[in-house]
């Protein structure tokens, strides 16, 4: 076993940011290669699993690179040559490294991204929305968001073993909000070193540059010929990852107490308006549908806890009862609806289900969204639900001081 | 399975012994044919000397460009040893973060110290070296990998048709610099890698070319024995982008360091710095130019100042390199 | 000075040995299911795992992977080609030092033959080759190899 030799003796109640959280994560999974470049607000990530480093609590390697793009090109070439690696980052960090995303999960690397969610620029923003988060979507990476430090922890840890499992092979992201949760203390329950390290395991190897018994070569050219096959069996890799998902969260809840979900739902069995959102906003929902049941409205939340690969059938299993569906997207649309609309009307559309669904932008560049925010739209769906239809638009801008903002109208 | 081994049945180590042409023959090629690069094509000689230089395991990258996609073209590989290509950028970073990975399953246990130390050398054009990825290679080299960076010097992005880059030498016609009537091409100077790669303190940098071969291979192999990052810029003389005739490669590498355009030399620790060739004939620029249609406007008569601008260039760099040989800095 | 060189059979073996057509693996890779793509589209130099390192092993005696290039044929991108003298070569070992292509085999210090299926015509061997007349010398690709031995271009009394 290749656990790290000095460990740490945790309390049984930490309180931990989460930037602090996930530097823990890493420190218990023997990461043996972090690669990684300052941006705000990960940099606490980097800095607190420096300072572990620094105390003698890692084994591994760490390596401060010189951009976000060349930290995750160190990771995939230490991935590549059969060490566990590990990076985190935010933003326009994300975005440097984007082009490396691609490479990463193409070649098939079980690297883990704690991505601390912030806005993109222009304007700069160092605030928490999910603009990254956004952007990584289609990189073929699992996504995974987290609303507190402690679940930042947990699924960090779970993150190694579901990339590395050898069903499915591919790097995952854990997200969660840029300040809201990485800057925010909270209590953490943490694993002890040994029972994290148990959990995690010893890395698998696959194809590692360094069994010079069996040289290999990585990152080959393909072009129309082999190109479309090797995309294919990617893909067939994410789209079979959620079993595996399934089966560490099962195994992680027996060793935590804690049981993570592909969808985590609130008070959505019954409800009739259903607010679909990820990160912090799911904790100011779960407040703000507990009073809007107070007030005798049927309220319920959900949250993909998986956002990539899309969980269509467990949408559509936790949505086809509500009458209303409101999906919150924290992130700056780009001229479309935003992207947990898309998922939930591409898992509604073949189904006969039909409640209403709108979308609403929100929170760009940490702007608050409270309990008031989010009463106010659940009352809102409820009068659209007596009136029947939406009331005008599908997609509505909450919180900005100006016009009322809204696209895709709907008449009659 | 039964094969012949040369030297007995220890897997030896370190540099291959090489007295003259004729023992290094005996190496057991690493770098195997049916690649599609171009027939004449420089990368390949100097990858096969570089390769046939040593007797370590090797991990090996190589950027986005044609040594790459010429010999990693899915099915195929050309490599009998680990390779790796991320993107244009980042082959120096792939090796960096290899070379990283090997330190810490070392000291973990999961390499044993048993198995030999592998060599890790990454492999950029001058496109990815001098422009695109500038950045990755400065950070490998302030980081103090202990890796070999080549650089294969053809002066212009080759693989994608000829354009620019920041090692295109003054009145070169590329692609996205052509000649015209109302431009000699290239503009910028060539950019001095060597220099700036020896001012991040890099142990050993040294400028080599094969047709050089007992210069290139004392100088990898002195590369393989420094640790820390060594920077070679190699020159590639590149058929298809300076047009002259396939047969004609090591002639053509010959002028160029003849001529001194490409002089041979090694900057040790950054400071001190030993020309290690010194033409019994130095050919005049003209006749260099003269060889490579990618230059034969220069011989119009409106640009043939650049000829003489050129070799006053060479003669003036030539005298700073000797000086500073002589002054021992 | 020209010494009694003969090429042994083994020898002449080698040279030929090098390439293997797709035909002889039993799973072609141009017919690989669904199941063989290998993960990231990485592609092995040798079949299974080798137990010593590589450079004790001359190429022909490694076990190659059908994915190790080795065995692809690319002798059709010749126009010309080069024909060796054996009696007149001295082994001096530029031709295999400046071969592109990998085709010019050397072994024990003695050129051995080219390997045809490899070499691409540049013509780089015939120009470094010291001898006069030259051991190697580049053919129309239809020449055969007994008929060009014959049409050997005179001793360049100008030198080079």
């Amino acid at each position: 076993m290749y656990r790290n030799k000095r460990s740490m003796e945790l309390a049984d109640v930490e309180v931990w940011d989460g930037n602090v959280a996930n530097s823990h994560a890493l420190r218990q999974a023997s990461v043996d290669v972090v690669s990684a470049y300052p941006i705000t607000p990960s940099t606490g990530t980097v800095e607190a699993y420096a300072s572990h480093n620094a105390n003698g609590y890692v084994d591994g390697e760490m390596i401060m690179t010189e951009s976000e793009h060349a930290a995750m090109s160190g990771c995939i070439g230490a991935a590549a040559a059969g060490a566990r690696s590990a990076t985190a980052t935010s933003s326009q960090g994300l975005a440097l490294m984007v082009e490396t995303l691609y490479q990463a999960s193409g070649m098939r690397l079980p690297i883990v991204l704690c991505m601390i969610n912030r806005a993109l620029a222009a304007p700069l923003n160092v605030n928490g929305d999910h603009s990254d988060m956004y952007l990584a979507n289609q990189t073929g990476w699992i996504s995974i968001d987290a609303c507190t430090p402690e679940e930042s922890y947990d699924l960090v840890l779970c993150a190694f073993r579901i990339g590395e499992h050898l069903d499915v092979r591919l790097p995952v992201i854990v997200n969660q909000d840029g300040f809201l949760t990485s800057h925010k203390a909270q209590n953490v329950r943490p694993l002890s070193d040994d029972a994290a390290y148990d959990f995690v395991g010893d890395y698998k190897e696959v194809n590692s540059m360094l069994n010079f018994d069996k040289p290999v070569t990585h990152g080959v050219q393909t072009e129309s010929d082999w190109h479309f096959e090797h995309k294919a069996k990617q893909n067939a890799a994410m789209m079979a990852s959620p079993k595996v998902i399934e089966e560490v969260f099962e195994e992680y809840a027996k060793v935590s107490g804690r049981k993570y979900n592909m969808i985590e739902t609130y008070k959505s069995e019954d409800a009739d308006i259903i607010i679909v959102c990820m990160g912090t906003t799911y904790q100011t929902a779960q407040v703000a549908c507990d009073k809007m049941r107070e007030e005798g409205i049927k309220a319920g939340v959900v949250m993909p806890r998986v956002f990539r690969p899309t969980q269509m059938d467990k949408l559509v299993e936790t949505l086809k009862n509500a009458k209303a569906v409101v999906c919150m997207d924290r992130s700056a649309p780009g001229g479309q609806t935003g992207l947990l609309y898309n998922d939930v009307t591409a898992a509604l559309f073949n189904t006969p289900y039909r409640p209403l669904v709108s979308n609403k932008i929100y929170g760009l560049g940490g702007r608050d969204i409270n309990i008031g925010h989010l009463s106010t739209i659940y009352k809102e769906a409820q009068a659209e639900v007596e009136a029947g239809k939406l009331d005008g638009a599908i997609q509505k801008w909450i919180g900005v001081r100006g016009p009322e903002l809204k696209y895709y109208s709907v008449e009659g | 399975m039964s094969c012949s081994l040369i030297g007995g049945c220890t897997p030896p180590q370190g540099n291959k012994e090489i007295k003259n042409l004729k023992s290094f023959s005996t190496a057991a090629e690493r770098f195997e044919g049916a690649h599609v690069l171009c027939p004449g094509c420089a990368h390949s000689i100097i990858v096969r000397e570089i390769l046939n230089a040593t007797n370590d395991n090797l991990v090996v990258s190589a950027s986005t460009g044609c040594l790459e996609v010429c010999t990693a073209i899915y099915p195929h590989t050309s490599w009998d040893c680990s390779w790796i290509h991320i993107g244009f950028e980042n082959s120096s970073t792939a090796i960096a973060g290899a070379e990283t990975a090997n330190k810490a399953l070392r000291a973990k246990g999961r390499i044993s110290a048993d198995t030999p130390e592998p060599k890790f050398i990454a492999f950029g054009g001058d496109g990815a070296t001098y422009d695109i990825g500038f950045q990755w290679v400065s950070g490998c080299f302030e980081r103090g990998h202990d890796m070999m960076y080549v650089c294969l010097d053809n002066e212009v992005y080759a693989n994608t048709g000829g354009q620019r880059s920041s090692s295109t030498p003054i009145g070169a016609s590329a692609t996205t610099t052509p000649a015209g009537s109302h431009s000699y091409g290239e503009k910028q100077h060539k950019k001095d890698m060597l220099q700036i790669m020896a001012a991040h303190g890099a142990p050993y940098v040294a400028q080599v070319a094969p047709n050089k071969w007992k210069d290139m291979v004392k100088k990898i192999q002195k590369g393989f024995d420094t640790k820390g990052p060594v920077y070679i810029n190699a020159m590639s003389a590149c058929t298809t982008e300076w047009k002259f005739p396939i047969h004609q490669t090591i002639e053509v590498s010959d002028m160029a360091t003849d001529s001194l355009v490409f002089p041979l030399y090694e900057i040790i620790d950054g400071r001190e710095l030993n020309i290690t060739y010194r033409p019994k004939n130095i050919v005049p620029v003209r006749d260099y130019l003269g060889v490579q249609p990618r230059f034969k406007h220069l011989f119009k008569p409106e640009y043939e100042y650049l000829i003489d601008e050129w070799q006053k260039r060479v003669d003036k760099d030539w005298d700073y390199l000797q000086r500073r040989e002589e002054s021992r800095v | 000075m020209a010494k009694e060189k003969v090429i042994t059979p083994e020898q002449e073996a080698i040279a030929k040995s090098l390439y293997k057509s797709t035909d002889q693996f039993e799973n072609s890779i141009w017919n690989m299911g669904w199941d063989e793509l290998v993960p990231g589209a990485a592609c092995f130099s040798f079949e299974g795992e080798i137990d010593h390192t590589v450079v004790n092993v001359n190429p022909e005696d490694r076990p190659n992977a059908e994915t190790n290039s080795i065995n692809k044929y690319v002798g059709d991108w010749r126009v010309v080609k080069p024909v060796w003298k054996v009696d007149l070569c001295i082994d001096c070992q530029n031709c295999w030092l400046y071969c592109p292509d990998t085709s010019i085999i050397s072994r024990d210090k003695e050129m051995v033959g080219i390997d045809y299926d490899h070499c691409k015509g540049c013509g780089i061997c015939s120009e470094v080759c010291p001898t006069n007349p030259k051991s190697l010398v580049m053919f129309d690709e239809n020449t055969k190899n007994e008929d060009a031995l014959t049409q050997w271009p005179e001793k360049n009394t100008k030198g080079e």
